[in-house]
């Protein structure tokens, strides 16, 4: 298990490497982002000046190799547009991605899933493809379109939940249920899927022919055996999510990650934008990981086949 | 019993999402705070490190300038009190000796000099060093007197100072930029309180102000990014004054009977340039029958909400120098269709319109409609701003062969526009004509303000008799204000707090 691990973590370093290495050039290629930190007054000569003092006029191979000497020494750099260090930019975002991610998540679960096994026990009765059909209509909604119809109503009308911003838990329920609807369809279809499957295995069959009532048969059996392969897509989803939080956090002005990469992005803070893209490896690769390692727990199967 | 029964079931949820809402909404009794939603959080707070709306909308109450207008557009005295021309090239000015920053240290001549010091210090690398590097020197002449050296005659000088934040020595003058960014320390009539990264900037009311003392306690300063949850925000109550709409959001907010639209026409001027060093622009008639295609009125009307001003130089009336009686080109596609088949060379090829998203992209589509309707083929081509930016500033014979675009100088001055839209020198420059080079240098340095003003009138007209750039129209800038909120925008895009007021 552990030389498993060790491998693993080897190819996840490359990994991170070549992540460094694209983001670099990538942002490089795109142009320069001192015209964007000037007035259109500026002359030439400013360009110039302002180029030198963030060492934009330093050749390419320099600048990666400065580049590359930071990142070993853990040094993220300062933001070129808040002349602030990178670390403390997005460790002051990173708590609202996590909160919203979270909260996507268990909107996505706590509906996904429900529906997922309705769907696979009465999936002779025509009223659960329509309870897909919803399903899938809410996933199916830009979330520019559905955050702005949420905050018009809940927020301007209703006046139930703060229209946008952060700071206390009612801010926090529109974005969630608007990032989370992204993420719904694709629980109830796996678990659907997942659970017709359990459902056809012997053990199942037997199980009912001792007499095990269906709710026993669910709780216990069905429902545990089944969860494997949503696991695993949560891995893949929180991937999505981070994506996904992107127009969700600019609607709601929810300060994340997500928000923050469009903007740094636009204004070419190529610092903050790699320490976002690093993160972002970091967190995808680690996750995949950890879903490795949940398997083993769900599923002994997996767990003897590791120490073999 | 079975309904009541639901009706529990149903009032439950409701009943608690409504205590969280009232909890998170109730507004306090006296108008203490007042929110603002900006698009983004400012990217800087040390006044001279940044360049950009969502920063000054918040530092300039927090800094006190040079000088400042007034709502008409006057240039009034703030830190100076009066000032004096006592050559060509220096200027005395008198420092107000009841002003204390923040900190309670009094501000002093010695203040001002280390400022402009700051500012124009290249290793400084300030964005905003094009603005008064013409300021040579800078030394204390006398009990709170400064003298202000520039490099030759600078009659623009009072319009640059306007935007000149004054910041402690004994302060700025101890730190990097970055570490006063985060505890910026100046004059004016609010006080820097926090900054929650990525949220909001908080002020407060500084007591001790030694002008018109702000109206609310505090302003909370939020980064909203996107529009349409800006209106949002307004109509739900949850913020008091948004920035940046767009003329569908201000039809809403007039509709939804929450929130009114306050607007100003601005010192941007749009405008159209063509490259005249490239064929086949380089033909005047050609560039003439582009002036007659464009139907200005349709634009403002039709899609800027009828808020611009169209004008017909490139200037606006908030500049100096704005001069009566100046006609552009009327709308007028039969001329511009005869003006096309009398070209000696015919434009076969298409002719590419450069534009970035920052742009209104329906003014963008509007202008190649009406130049395909005159007989042209015109291609739009869309870059990031960064590119575009890149684009437009080279020599004439690389430049995008047509442009849209908005220029602002900030200074409300003739020649921070036209010196670098005209002059052949400036890398944004199309046009290369001796004569209005000689008379944009001339009308640079002359002091007297009546015949400079001619100058530019001058200037003004021969550019639209060869049509070497076509003005289009004063953009206007829209914001939504609560009901309660009495406040004048101002056309140099800045929300001083200190002249708002609120009646219940």
């Amino acid at each position: 298990m552990s030389v498993f691990l060790l491998q693993r973590l080897g190819q996840a370093l490359v990994a991170i490497f070549g992540v460094m290495t694209l983001v670099f050039f990538i942002q490089r290629l795109t142009g320069d982002p001192t015209y964007l930190l000037v007035p259109e007054t500026a002359t030439q000569a400013d360009i110039d000046a302002l180029r030198r003092s963030l060492g934009l006029d330093q050749p390419l191979v320099v600048q990666y190799v400065n580049y590359l000497w930071d990142m070993l020494r853990l040094d993220f750099g300062t933001s070129y547009v808040q002349n602030v260090a990178v670390t403390e930019i997005i460790m002051s975002r990173l708590p609202y991605t996590l909160q919203l991610t979270g909260g996507a998540l268990l909107v996505a679960f706590v509906i996904g899933l429900p529906v997922g096994l309705a769907m696979a026990i009465w999936r002779r009765y025509r009223a659960t493809n329509l309870l897909m059909g919803v399903v899938l209509g809410a996933q199916s909604m830009p979330t520019f379109w559905s955050g702005i119809l949420m905050i018009m109503v809940f927020g301007v009308w209703l006046r139930w939940l703060p229209p946008s911003g952060s700071g206390s838990f009612s801010h926090l329920i529109m974005p969630s249920i608007a990032l989370g609807l992204l993420s719904m369809a694709t629980y109830a279809r796996i678990a659907r899927s997942s659970i017709l499957d359990e459902m056809s295995k012997d053990y199942i069959r037997s199980a009912r022919a001792r007499g095990v009532t269906t709710g026993r048969l669910v709780g216990k059996h069905l429902i545990r055996n089944s969860l494997i392969p949503v696991i695993s897509i949560s891995a893949l989803e929180i991937s999505q999510l981070l994506a996904g939080a992107v127009i969700v956090e600019t609607v709601f002005a929810w300060p994340g990650l997500g928000q923050l990469t469009v903007q740094s992005v636009q204004a070419r803070d190529f610092v903050v934008v790699q320490g976002i893209v690093l993160l972002g490896a970091f967190v995808t690769i680690s996750v995949n990981l950890v879903a490795d390692i949940l398997y083993s727990v769900v599923d002994p199967r997996i767990r003897k086949g590791g120490r073999a | 019993m079975k309904a009541t029964k639901r009706a529990a079931r149903f009032a439950l949820p409701i009943a608690l999402s409504l205590g969280v809402a009232i909890s998170a909404l109730t507004p306090a009794y006296a108008k203490d705070v007042l929110t603002v939603d900006l698009v983004n959080e400012p990217s800087s707070l040390d006044p001279h490190q940044q360049w950009n709306p969502d920063s000054y909308y918040i530092y300039r109450n927090i800094f006190d300038n040079m000088v400042t207008r007034n709502d008409a557009g006057d240039i009034e005295p703030q830190i100076a009190t009066e000032w004096k021309r006592i050559s060509d090239t220096e200027t005395v000015f008198t420092i107000r000796d009841d002003v204390t920053f923040h900190d309670g240290t009094p501000l002093t001549a010695e203040d001002v000099v280390y400022t402009v010091e700051r500012i124009t210090d290249t290793d400084f690398a300030s964005p905003q060093l094009g603005q008064f590097n013409k300021i040579i020197k800078a030394e204390v002449t006398g009990d709170n007197e400064v003298t202000l050296t520039t490099d030759g005659a600078y009659p623009a000088l009072l319009a640059q100072l306007v935007k000149l934040s004054i910041v402690p020595k004994h302060i700025a003058s101890t730190m990097t930029s970055a570490e006063f960014n985060e505890a910026p320390v100046g004059s004016g009539p609010y006080v820097f309180s926090s900054w929650d990264r990525g949220v909001s900037v908080t002020v407060t009311k500084n007591d001790n102000y030694w002008g018109d003392k702000g109206p609310f306690e505090s302003v909370v300063f939020r980064a909203v990014p996107d529009a349409a949850t800006r209106v949002a925000d307004l109509q739900a109550g949850a913020a008091d004054l948004v920035v940046t709409l767009n003329t569908d959001l201000a039809q809403q907010v007039e509709n939804g009977g929450q929130g009114k639209v306050l607007t100003v026409n601005t010192e941007r001027v749009a405008y159209f340039a063509m490259n005249s060093a490239l064929a086949p622009l380089d033909q005047p008639d050609l560039r003439r029958a582009i002036g007659h295609a464009i139907d200005r009125e349709a634009i403002v009307e039709g899609l800027l909400g009828g808020y611009p001003q169209i004008v017909d130089q490139m200037l606006s009336p908030a500049h100096f120098g704005w001069a009566e009686g100046i006609e552009g080109f009327d709308y007028d596609p039969e001329k511009a269709r005869e003006l096309i088949a009398g070209l000696e060379t015919a434009p076969e090829a298409e002719i590419e319109l450069a534009t970035s998203p920052v742009f209104d992209q329906r003014v963008v589509q509007a202008i190649q409609q009406m130049l395909t309707d005159v007989g042209l083929k015109v291609s739009i081509e869309t870059n990031d701003m960064a590119t575009w930016l890149k684009d437009q500033q080279t020599s004439p014979e690389q430049a995008p062969m047509l442009t849209f675009s908005r220029w602002s100088c900030a200074c409300q001055d003739p020649d921070g526009i036209m010196y670098p839209l005209l002059h052949s020198s400036s890398n944004w420059s199309r046009v290369k004509d001796g004569e209005i080079d000689a008379l944009l240098d001339a009308a640079r340095s002359e002091l007297d303000e009546a015949k400079r003003a001619e100058l530019y009138a001058r200037i003004n007209r021969m550019a639209l008799s060869d049509a070497d750039i076509l003005p289009l129209y004063q953009a206007a800038i829209i914001y939504g204000a609560a009901e309660n909120l009495d406040w004048q925008p101002t056309s140099n895009e800045s929300l001083f707090i200190n002249r708002m007021s609120w009646t219940e």
